[in-house]
């Protein structure tokens, strides 16, 4: 489970503290840093000092092999720097981006782990909005992160990563929405990696205070990389009573990278908290998102789509966690895999003793591609309460050769028609989050790799 | 380009047992020595991904502690459930003292 | 009426198989499991070397291995196993003539139906009293095409080669730490071969009874279906309630060769002091056909997963398995296919009932191999919950490597919904009948499959667990 404390022992393991890797590192970030959070840092080093290295003897690493996939002893963690952007001399892959792009309430650049620019519209500023750097916002609104960063969402004890990001994170997002206030136009964050060899640790905290609306798409993009690098972000969204969220996750980095995205989502009262995650891009993807629905009418719609080639490897470890009663979440990821690409899809519907009247759903469904593509998937049910419904399903297959042949018979090449079916089949997922710019961007950039 | 690489001295390997070993390349291999002979296998039971090299040898093959699973060290191919699939062979030459197996 | 209150009284405590004969067994081993065991086990069956080898191999390998951390909570197992009996043998030798069985034994097994059941519609009958076969006969007609039928000792003693050639192959003893402890101290069981295209017209049944308090029984069961033959083997197993836990380990290797077709039925009725760990595997070659039916309604913890090995083109597994967990039971139970050839199809579908403080996981494996070419799986699991205290969980292990496969799985849980209650109600059914007739259409879908005096007992056991439902 996601949200179970890792197994920590008493012995100090030391496993994953390396040349580069280690507590000097965790003391020079909190050196001017105020008490709490210099406490907080170094809490969490010892936690990760002490958690053993996840191994595929553990049911969430099970197909994920880091022993193989990430060589820790080889990364040098990119430190806080302060950096300047222009939209005009951006590296044309960030630009093109950024240009594809729609109106935005608030955009948000980070590069290599730095928040390089932010620009909230004034509207929203007027109201209260805030959109700042993490870094920043340390100074500038240190009660909001005393209270929230790492602490109930994501806190270090959850796991080995979790631990390492809350110790080493340099910057991020934090973005605070006051009751009430509803944003027409999403926010935009667009994150730029470019140094190979790099471990670089970012954490996102959104909180949408009572009957606020918001909607933040978070897009990490890059060049291929030809040296092994860590892109690790840590998100924690709070969606409080009444609120409305949709957070959106699009993964696109070149080749190369180790992408680790953590994210938990905490659904107040009556709240709607939707997410959309979006592989397409690095060597290696894991994403770890425990959506809790923690008020009584809570609702999440959890959405996931990927497209691996080449030997990409997806790992997605997904909890709908049930506390309150009479919740709603509905899961659905969908995958296609080409080359000897590699899908693993792990999630689990918890509903909790007393989370009456729950209906949760899951659905995993994957297309492989080619002869050496492969996916996994482990849906599993944890239910302790009587009064719910609940399902899933996973299916594996191939391209539905009656879609096919519909389409060739009707005169269009074979190449064209598979990829029509591809794109109808993921096209569902992103019919039920149509957040403006994003499905076109997606579309896109999938119809790009099939032209392979 | 396959090339020879030297992972073991034929002393480190007591004769009808095992030992892990790696190229250097991130291969993980298996040397197995019976009756005399070398041999060199994938270190990974086809079955659930254990290592091999905690088995045992004998008749021929090379059985996983974990599960019963067993391998013929020539071929690689699986003889026993509950592995099915073969785990890859590598060539093998002892020169000398020293034993030196082919990788991709 | 609430829904609570209406199936507060369907508990397991009428337990009907809750009887305890008063005899004295020839032989018993001391408490827990050492070397010494071993070697007692072996001797009193005056076995070759090589099984004496195998087993003491195997209890080295049990030593070694650790109690597993996952499935059921097995954390007090241990201190259980210090004091269980591991051989207790009841008499001096089998019998095949039932009037030769000892009386006590014999009232055991008529007041179970046994050879009433012999009589009407089965093949053959095999009875284990503790950890000896007592009984084992065949219908003369199936003994002539050259049926064997045995227990699992005389298979060792009577068809030498046969055995070796397949024992132990399936499941190795390194398999799991209970597969090993099978191996170092198994007793009792079948020996099952069926010669090329003989097909039995009723099962094979065989009854396992454990009678003494603290006993451990390990059954190992070696089945061969030859080319073309077919065969239905049943199992029932029942015990005494006793307030310290008792054990169950048995290991089942079946081979299906080209074109066969074998079905395995379990009925687990064991009392619910029972651990019941099981490992049962089939390898299913050519166009051979595998099931697997499996009910599980008795013992404290259940660990068992049927597997089909699908080794060769065009062969064919299934499991169907029902679960019912009542007060303080966990059935962790399950299924498991392994696509290893072209066109092979399998489907596993399982319903768990989970009552009061009951516990039911479904574990299952569904897995295509490169190569498995046009494999096709099915996977239902469909989980009835009745009290806000009962538990349910399902996972699935989906592994596929092969782009030319179609692998599905789908799961629902709900509870016994008040509509369907209040609409048969007003059809004039009490809410006990009404209850009973939905639990009834919930596994109706596997019962059916069942021969008829199975499906009628299975019902009945069913409706024993509604009856006195409505306060």
């Amino acid at each position: 489970m996601a949200a179970s404390p890792a197994n920590v022992t008493g012995t100090g393991l030391m496993e994953g503290v390396t040349d580069h890797i280690n507590r000097e590192v965790v003391e020079s970030l909190a050196a001017d840093e105020p008490q709490w959070l210099r406490d907080r840092r170094l809490e969490a080093w010892s936690l990760y000092e002490r958690t053993p290295m996840p191994t595929t003897r553990l049911e969430e690493w099970r197909y994920t092999n880091l022993s193989r996939k990430l060589k820790l002893e080889e990364l040098v963690p990119l430190p806080w720097e302060e950096r300047s952007f222009s939209p005009e001399s951006a590296p044309a892959r960030l630009k093109d981006a950024m240009a594809r792009d729609r109106e935005a309430s608030g955009r948000l650049v980070e590069i290599d782990g730095s928040v390089a620019w932010v620009e909230l519209a004034e509207e929203a500023a007027s109201k209260g909005v805030i959109l700042t750097s993490l870094r920043k916002a340390v100074e500038s609104h240190p009660q909001i992160l005393e209270e929230l960063l790492a602490t109930e969402a994501l806190p270090a004890n959850l796991g080995k990563f979790q631990a390492l990001s809350a110790a080493l994170w340099t910057d991020g997002v934090l973005l605070y929405v006051p009751k009430g206030v509803r944003l027409e136009n999403p926010v935009r964050v667009t994150r730029w990696t470019s140094q190979a060899g790099r471990a670089l640790f970012s954490r996102t905290l959104i909180v949408a205070e009572g009957a606020s609306q918001v909607s933040f798409v978070d897009e990490c993009v890059s060049e291929d990389l030809d040296a092994q690098t860590l892109a690790s972000t840590g998100v924690e969204v709070f969606a409080r009573d009444g609120a409305q969220v949709q957070f959106v996750s699009l993964q696109r980095m070149g080749k190369g990278p180790f992408h680790l995205s953590q994210q938990r989502t905490l659904a107040g009262r009556d709240s709607t908290l939707d997410t959309l995650n979006v592989g397409l891009g690095a060597t290696t993807a894991r994403v770890d998102l425990n959506a809790q629905l923690r008020g009584p009418g809570a609702n999440s719609d959890m959405l996931g789509l990927y497209f691996g080639d080449g030997d990409q490897h997806f790992d997605f470890n997904t909890s709908q966690d049930h506390v309150a009663p009479n919740a709603k979440s509905d899961l659905l990821y969908k995958g296609a895999l080409d080359g000897k690409a590699q899908s693993v899809f792990r999630g689990v519907i918890k509903v909790h003793r007393g989370a009456q009247g729950t209906d949760a759903y899951q659905t995993n469904r994957n297309l492989l591609l080619s002869e050496r593509a492969r996916a996994d998937s482990l849906p599993n049910l944890e239910i302790e309460a009587d009064d719910v419904r609940c399902s899933h399903g996973a299916t594996v297959g191939q391209l539905d050769q009656n879609h096919l042949f519909y389409l060739m018979s009707r005169g269009i090449s074979r190449n064209v028609a598979e990829r029509l079916v591809v794109m109808g089949f993921l096209g569902e997922v992103l019919s039920r989050l149509p957040l403006g710019g994003v499905v076109e961007k997606v579309t896109e950039i999938i119809d790009e790799k099939l032209h392979g | 380009m396959a090339e020879w690489i030297r992972i073991a001295g034929i002393e480190d390997c007591r004769e009808n047992g095992c030992l892990h070993a790696t190229t250097g390349n991130g291969e993980e291999i298996v040397v197995v020595r019976w009756e005399g002979e070398f041999f060199a296998l994938e270190d990974r039971c086809s079955h659930q991904d254990f290592p091999l090299s905690d088995g045992e040898v004998m008749d021929g093959t090379l059985e996983c502690v974990f599960h019963g699973a067993r391998f013929d060290i020539r071929t690689g191919d699986a003889v026993q459930l509950p592995a099915i699939r073969p785990v890859r062979t590598f060539p093998v030459e002892v020169r000398g003292d020293d034993i030196f197996v082919q990788v991709e | 009426m609430p829904q609570n209150e209406v199936v507060e009284g369907l508990d397991l405590d009428q337990y009907k198989y809750h009887f305890i004969t008063e005899d004295e067994p020839v032989f018993r081993s001391g408490r827990g499991l050492n070397e010494k065991v071993v070697r007692e086990i072996s001797a009193q069956k005056d076995e070759p070397e090589w099984m004496l080898n195998f087993r003491l191999k195997a209890l080295e390998i049990y030593n070694k291995k650790p109690m597993p951390t996952w499935g059921g909570d097995l954390s007090k197992l241990e201190s259980v196993l210090d004091e269980i009996y591991f051989y207790v043998r009841p008499q001096d030798k089998m019998e095949r003539s039932w009037d030769d069985v000892p009386p006590n034994i014999k009232e055991t097994f008529e007041r179970l139906g046994i050879p009433e059941a012999e009589q009407k519609v089965l093949a053959g009958v095999g009875a284990q009293y503790e950890s000896e076969m007592v009984y084992h006969s065949l219908k003369e007609e199936w003994e002539k095409k050259g049926v064997i039928f045995d227990s699992i000792e005389d298979g060792l003693k009577n068809h030498p080669e046969l055995f070796r050639e397949h024992f132990g192959t399936v499941i190795p003893s390194a398999d799991n730490k209970f597969s090993a402890m099978n191996s170092a101290v198994w007793s009792g069981g079948s020996f099952v071969y069926i010669p090329p295209g003989v097909e039995l017209d009723t099962p094979l049944q065989a009854y396992f009874r454990v009678n003494q308090e603290q006993m451990g029984q390990f059954e190992r069961t070696l089945i061969i279906a030859d080319e073309g033959s077919k065969a239905h083997y049943i199992e029932g197993c029942t015990a005494p309630m006793y307030s310290t836990e008792s054990f169950h380990s048995g290991v089942i290797e079946i081979v299906v060769k080209p074109g066969a077709h074998f079905r395995y039925t379990t009925i687990q009725n064991w009392s619910n002091n029972m651990y019941n760990l099981v490992t049962q595997r089939a390898m299913v070659h050519e166009n051979a056909t595998m099931e697997w039916l499996d009910g599980n309604l008795g013992s404290k913890l259940t660990m068992k997963y049927p597997s089909c090995y699908l080794v060769g083109e065009g062969a064919h597994g299934s499991v169907l398995s029902i679960a019912y967990s009542g007060d303080g039971q966990h059935q962790d139970t399950g299924g498991k296919v392994i696509h290893a050839a072209p066109n092979t199809t399998s489907q596993i579908v399982s319903k768990s009932i989970s009552k009061g403080t009951g516990r039911s996981t479904y574990r299952g494996l569904c897995q295509v191999h490169e190569g498995s070419v046009n494999s096709k799986s099915n996977v239902e699991c469909d989980a009835l919950l009745i009290n806000e205290t009962s538990r349910t969980d399902t996972y699935p292990y989906i592994e596929i490597e092969e782009k030319k496969s179609n692998i599905g799985h789908e799961a629902t849980v709900s509870k016994v919904g008040d509509e369907q209650l209040f609409y048969l109600m007003s059809r004039g059914m009490n809410e006990e009948e009404a209850m009973a007739l939905i639990v009834r259409g919930f596994i109706e879908p596997i019962a059916k499959l069942l021969p008829l005096e199975y499906a009628v007992e299975l019902n009945r056991l069913i409706e024993l667990e509604m009856e006195g439902s409505v306060g």
